[in-house]
């Protein structure tokens, strides 16, 4: 017997230390840049963002990627430095300057030591106001995002990320293509859509930074540091306001899309719809309803596939929660052999999300780890950082973080029930496999899961020899 | 900016565990991290894989905690947590709100005193299924997967302890029963052969009675230390090894890799310094000229992994642009290689890196997690945790000279590993290509 030798008994927990997300200021200089400071005492290494509420949602559909392509060209060169210059001046403060955009937001990020705030304020705002896009460097950035698709190809998780989105939003919407752009739109980028799309998004008025830290370490009045970097920057009345993102299902029924990767020993699973905006009324529902199902270690489907089955190393699901309606999925890699009966599970899970409410303890499980988690997501000036950036970009109240630890707890099993009722869709998912065809299609003919299609196409790495005429 | 100096104290318990308490109460959180002195080294022939196995088994339940119930409670009491294991260690962690520590505590004790009491024949074979699954995800269906294991088997000699990779082999997987298992862990995981360190918004002396309490009366081993076979090797690996690997990749890629200087030896901390000069960054010289102005490369990488015997890993790779002459990446690649070890540093890209392993460092002590696990590797590894404070005066120590000489003494002709990875038609990746 071993049992003696520990304590059998839990230990029971102390009083919470009384916590709230950390106080910040905001604040507007003459021309209309926002300033936002949250002082994080004892964090001497600084963040600072200048964070534009508009991302690639904003750019044309045949300049697809030109935004994110633009915010990496941020930092290969302004008016005064060249790239390296940049790199250089950046790395003698010990800083790390970053600049990049996704679907809803650009960033240009400096993380520094705190005494060095001032000088790296100086390379953001450089980049910022002044880039210069060279044509050579964004012509080699565009070529290396040429090869980084080719590489997405042969990459199964990104394959089937990618396969998913094309396959739930219909043609033209936003968001049914990565965002850095595809095949299609990449080769016309250049310099000048860089410029023109910097031209119009760009304007102090509409941009906001945030800077955290131990602001005392910095030993200079922050409002004047940013004064003197960023007041002489010129409002831009050419910048048009973020747009509304366009998003279309493709479809209102179902569709079963296998991606031919001969001999592969997994298959990459992605089944889900369109899923719901950032700003919905049961934002809270949806966050307890979603960590139930596929959040949480012991959330449904990772207890169900690889706790029950091992069919996985892991299983999740998740709204991906955007300006516009993004994407809602499960995602999980399983073995070849037991692809269409980890398919069938994560649709039975899916419909007993609907069908009742979850138990008192998974309610308890999945609002207790949310509401306690909290401080511990904001231990650092990044965390903090971006979080208020994420209160911009996805134009939410500044007291939303205060609410958010009331709102989860106050988040019903019935209201747990209603928001999988209204934002999960059996009848119209889209199942998206990307694995061995010739293995898994025998069993998800029987499976009735929905009308199948099948791509066997050439995938990049495979040159024509033996065994081509297979994936032909 | 100085960083900041990481103050702790330190005992041990009648039974050998090893207690580090370090206060830090800028947030209400706490980190109490373990680290069990055995890696995939202390793995036997036949039994490879079994100190990763165990980074799945641990969270399978003991005696009065119930299968993947650890995660549950921690996440419940809004913790966070996992486990990873390496050559020469694993470690177990969880992050707390700080007044949820005795809970992190006590689960870490519970299974350290009673893991085989809940190890049964079904967890086993679930969990081996999941690790399979595992190395299919990391490994195999991964364009480049297979690089680690392959690098690990050509820099150390067949039977050398850091021969085989952290996943083993799935057939002594499959061959293991639960008494194998059950061996593996009485023989490793007692108190003498584990640190644990508790860093964060705590209170030392409730830390040491929690710990006295909940550890206090697991038995230690007295069969410990294990004796590992001789693990010291030559400086060099003697003569060039390359192979060519066809693989389901687009683009061709090469990997480089030497023996390095051990860790914790000064020489480790200036090829560091080397590696962020020549590829830690845009502004490096290898980024620079493969990808910047000479464009054969997509992306270029270099770096050491320290290890404690025998030899580290030091690696890199460049990946091709489509078309380019693999002999002319390679023969840029090697003679930026060749200069760093022939001429000193610039004063310039030496307090550049230097300035930038500051600010890492800054960086990474804001997390209790971070100095946690640092506290733990360090008594482990070099029985020192104060070498958490020593460690960036070292760098900053660090002269263009000795950066010079041990690029010199690593990057050579008769110490280097060239593995190829070229596009290779699925079904016969045996054979095209090559």
């Amino acid at each position: 017997m071993t049992t003696e030798i520990v304590v059998a008994q839990r230990p029971t927990h102390g009083e919470p230390r009384p916590y709230q997300f950390p106080r910040f200021e905001r604040e507007e200089l003459d021309n209309g840049l926002g300033l936002i400071t949250v002082d994080l005492p004892g964090r001497a290494l600084v963040t600072a963002s200048l964070v534009l509420p508009s991302g690639a949602v904003d750019e044309p559909d045949e300049l697809g990627g030109v935004t994110s392509l633009m915010a990496r060209a941020l930092t290969e060169g302004t008016a005064r430095r060249d790239a390296i210059e940049l790199t250089e001046a950046s790395e003698r403060l010990g800083a790390s300057l970053h600049a990049e955009a996704g679907w809803d937001g650009l960033s240009i990020s400096i993380e520094v030591p705190a005494e060095r705030l001032s000088a790296a304020l100086e390379l953001a705002a450089e980049v910022a106001i002044e880039p210069s896009f060279p044509a050579a460097e964004v012509d080699r950035m565009r070529d290396e995002r040429m090869n980084d698709l080719l590489q997405a190809k042969a990459d199964p998780r990104r394959r089937a990320d990618d396969a998913f989105v094309e396959t739930i939003y219909a043609p033209g919407s936003t968001y049914g293509r990565p965002s850095a752009g595809t095949e299609a739109t990449v080769p016309s980028l250049d310099a000048d859509a860089c410029r023109v799309i910097h031209g119009r998004r760009f304007d102090p008025a509409k941009m906001t930074l945030i800077v955290g830290g131990d602001l005392d370490a910095v030993g200079e009045d922050i409002r004047a540091i940013v004064e003197s970097r960023f007041g002489a920057w010129a409002r831009n009345p050419a910048a048009e306001p973020p747009g509304d993102p366009r998003t279309k299902p493709a479809r209102d029924e179902r569709i079963v899309r296998v991606i031919h990767r001969p001999g592969s020993v997994q298959t990459e699973i992605r089944v889900g719809h369109l899923g719901v905006r950032r700003k919905i009324p049961d934002f809270h529902a949806v966050s307890v309803m979603s960590a139930i199902l596929g959040g949480l270690f012991n959330s449904r489907l990772n207890r169900k596939l690889r706790e029950e089955k091992g069919y996985t190393y892991g299983a999740g699901a998740g709204y991906d929660l955007r300006r516009g309606v993004g994407p809602f999925a499960v995602r999980a890699a399983v073995n070849t052999e037991v692809t269409v009966p980890a398919v069938q599970d994560i649709l039975a899970e899916l419909e007993a999300m609907r069908a009742a409410p979850p138990s008192t303890a998974e309610l308890h499980a999945a609002r207790d780890f949310l509401v306690g988690v909290f401080p511990l997501r904001f231990e650092t000036p990044p965390a903090v950082v971006g979080a208020l950036a994420g209160l911009l970009i996805h134009e939410l109240p500044l007291d939303e973080l205060d609410r958010y630890r009331p709102a989860i707890e106050a988040v019903s099993d019935a209201d747990v029930q209603r928001s999988a009722s209204e934002h999960i869709e059996p009848e119209k998912l889209a199942v998206v496999l990307v694995g061995d065809a010739d293995a898994i299609l025998p069993a998800l003919e029987g499976a009735e899961i929905g009308p199948i299609v099948v791509e066997r196409e050439e995938l990049p790495g495979q040159e024509p020899g033996p065994g081509a005429a297979d994936a032909a | 900016m100085p960083v900041p100096k990481v103050d702790f104290s330190q005992s041990r318990l009648p039974n050998g565990l090893r207690l580090i308490i370090s206060e830090d109460h800028l947030a209400p959180v706490a980190a109490v991290n373990v680290w069990y002195n055995v890696g995939s080294k202390h793995e036997v022939a036949g039994k490879t894989g079994f100190a990763h196995l165990f980074e799945h088994v641990m969270f399978q339940g003991s005696a009065h905690v119930g299968k993947a119930e650890h995660i549950a409670l921690v996440q419940a009491a809004g913790g966070t947590m996992n486990g990873t294991t390496w050559l020469d260690r694993t470690n177990y962690f969880e992050t707390m709100p700080s007044h949820q520590l005795a809970l992190a505590l006590w689960l870490e004790a519970d299974r350290m005193g009673t893991l085989l009491d809940a190890l049964s024949q079904e967890n086993l074979d679930n969990q081996r299924e999941v690790v399979k699954n595992e190395k299919r995800w990391s490994y195999d269906n991964r364009p480049y997967g297979s690089w680690v294991e392959k690098m690990l088997g050509a820099i150390y000699p067949d039977g050398h302890p850091y021969h085989h990779p952290t996943i083993g082999s799935m057939d002594d997987l499959d061959a293991a029963s639960v008494e194998d298992v059950s061996d593996f862990f009485r023989l490793h995981y007692a108190p003498n052969n584990a640190v644990l360190s508790v860093v964060g918004d705590v209170e030392p002396v409730q830390v040491r009675a929690w710990v006295e309490e909940f550890f206090g009366r697991i038995p230690a081993n007295p069969n410990l230390p294990v004796a590992l076979p001789d693990m010291s090797l030559p400086a060099r690996i003697g003569s060039e090894i390359r192979e060519i690997v066809p693989d389901r990749v687009p683009l061709p890629r090469i990997h480089w890799g030497f023996r390095g200087p051990l860790f914790g030896d000064h020489r480790l901390d200036a090829l560091d310094l080397a590696g962020q000069i020549l590829a830690g960054g845009k502004g490096s010289r290898l980024h620079r000229r493969l990808v910047r102005e000479e464009r054969l490369a997509q992306d270029v990488a270099l770096f050491s992994m320290g290890l404690v015997a025998g030899a580290s890993v030091t690696a890199g790779w460049a990946t091709a642009r489509p078309g380019v002459d693999l002999v002319q990446l390679e023969t840029v690649f090697w003679e930026e290689l060749e200069k760093i070890s022939r001429e000193l540093v610039s004063d310039d890209e030496l307090e550049r890196a230097k300035a930038l392993t500051e600010a890492d460092e800054l960086g990474a002590l804001q997390s209790v997690h971070e100095k946690a696990d640092r506290l733990s590797m360090y008594a482990t590894l070099f029985d020192n945790p104060g070498m958490i404070n020593d460690i960036l005066p070292r760098y900053l120590s660090t002269t263009a000279e000795e950066i010079r000489e041990v690029c010199a003494d690593v990057f050579r002709a008769d110490n280097r590993v060239v593995m190829t990875y070229l596009p290779a038609v699925a079904e016969a990746a045996g054979e095209a290509a090559a």
